[in-house]
């Protein structure tokens, strides 16, 4: 059997749809949690692919998704729990967009403060803001209470 | 565009000594010309728990310059307590006055409080995390009483782990770049380190100790704070410490003349009754000169040039 045939046993390949790759060996899992939590993702078919040769990360974890189009929220919602993944569109079989995302400096109403003292916690409906004080966004501040947490501690707020 | 006092965060040197200059300058101003700065104009007083220094002193700022005030001094006379949320009581409030004052438990409440309003705000104390009238108070008396902040070294005494008061000149004086700090505290009220960090950390020195007769040779301040019981998970420990972190008059025999201790207030004993009498007791001028840093405050923050 052919190489390209193996890796077609594998994972198969999609017409139609996104692929989530580079995601390091044993996160795909928080992705798929993170997608599973959108009401607007419970009827799509999903194939999770766990380590996986990579000969650029040794080891990776893979995501297919059936769907044309995956929401800003979400493709936010994941650089933020695992950055650094690449996000491809599938057309006809072929890659035609990607993009790699990286955790943004501004995150805005996606995580909840961790200070249960901090006014975004005591006040309904208040907005959350945090803003990154590294390079990379690994610490984030609340625009608010001021408290400095690793951005890997934080919970995504899911409407 | 309204002006906002909520963090010693947000604001630079250049800005600080702005608020430090035009407390001057207030000072030097004769009462009965302060007196006519602000007529017509109305100072909210939200606190959202109680606090009679600040708030007196925030109050009688205003009354100076010839401005009025309402408000409330705890939530419990508040529609918060009805069930009301905090961004309708702003939106609410914002009717009746023209600059809004407010303390709350709650950290980040002053940052809500302006994102919500169209009015100047200013936070005075956010829970454990703000204070910045009297950070900017705090560097208004060391500049006054000892000629310049750059210079200096100051030691801080007493719970350095929770006090916000602490926090907040610490970073203050980081960004003036006063070198040396001399930390007095108990081993589970220091200082965490986050407060010690800064883009070039050998510029700046931290001695630690636990005896606090070692550093009053060494300081041009000697910053006083309250070690609450509250703090101690095991009063006997309390107990213990207590009275090591307590300033007498003879323990202040090796100052240097110029040293100032300055405190927040209000002390409990920390600082013995027969310290007030000495050339060093800064801390009721300190409380003199909140006022006067808070109507720089207000006459800043309300667009009034003086």
């Amino acid at each position: 059997m052919s190489q390209k045939n193996e890796k077609m046993l594998m994972i198969p390949k999609i017409k139609l749809g996104i692929v989530i790759d580079h995601i390091p060996a044993g996160d795909g899992v928080k992705i798929l949690e993170i997608i599973s939590r959108y009401e607007e993702m419970k009827d799509i078919p999903v194939t999770l692919g766990i380590n996986y040769d990579s000969q650029k990360m040794g080891r990776k974890d893979l995501i297919k998704l059936q769907l044309e189009y995956l929401s800003p929220e979400i493709i936010q919602h994941i650089s933020i729990v695992v950055p650094g993944v690449t996000i491809k569109a599938i057309k006809d079989y072929k890659v035609y967009s990607k993009v790699v995302v990286q955790a943004p400096k501004v995150i805005k109403n996606l995580l909840r403060c961790k200070n249960p003292n901090c006014i975004t916690n005591l006040e309904n409906e208040s907005e959350t803001l945090f803003e990154a004080v590294d390079e990379e966004s690994k610490q984030v501040k609340c625009a608010f209470c001021e408290r400095i947490f690793e951005l890997s501690e934080l919970e995504p707020i899911i409407k | 565009m309204k002006k906002d006092l909520i963090s010693m965060e947000d604001l630079s040197v250049d800005e600080i000594k702005e608020y430090l200059a035009l407390a001057h300058r207030v000072e030097a101003t004769p009462e009965e010309r302060r007196v006519k700065l602000l007529p017509g104009k109305i100072m909210a007083a939200m606190f959202f728990e109680p606090s009679t220094r600040t708030r007196l002193s925030f109050e009688s700022a205003m009354h100076r310059l010839g401005g009025s005030v309402i408000g409330f001094a705890e939530q419990s006379a508040t529609s918060v307590s009805k069930g009301e949320s905090f961004v309708d009581t702003i939106h609410t409030v914002e009717n009746y006055c023209d600059i809004m004052v407010i303390r709350h438990p709650g950290e980040g409440t002053a940052r809500l409080a302006a994102k919500t309003s169209v009015l100047p705000v200013i936070n005075a104390g956010d829970g454990s995390n703000q204070h910045p009238t009297q950070t900017l108070l705090d560097l208004y008396t060391i500049e006054k009483d000892l000629g310049n902040i750059s210079d200096i070294s100051i030691a801080f005494i007493g719970d350095l782990k929770y006090s916000r008061t602490v926090h907040s000149l610490i970073r203050a004086l980081i960004k003036f770049n006063v070198r040396n700090y001399y930390l007095v505290a108990p081993e589970s009220l220091r200082l965490p380190k986050y407060f010690m960090m800064s883009d070039e950390p050998d510029k700046f020195n931290f001695y630690e100790t636990n005896v606090l007769e070692e550093v009053i040779p060494k300081c041009d301040v000697l910053y006083m704070t309250r070690i609450q019981r509250e703090r101690f998970p095991d009063l006997l420990e309390y107990e213990k410490v207590k009275d090591s972190y307590r300033l007498t008059a003879a323990m202040l025999e090796d100052a240097q003349p110029h040293m100032r201790v300055l405190h927040p207030l209000p002390r409990v004993n920390e600082i013995a009754y027969d310290v007030d009498k000495t050339k060093f007791a800064g801390y009721f001028p300190q409380a003199r000169n909140g006022v006067i840093m808070r109507q720089a405050i207000l006459l800043k923050h309300l667009g009034v040039e003086l």
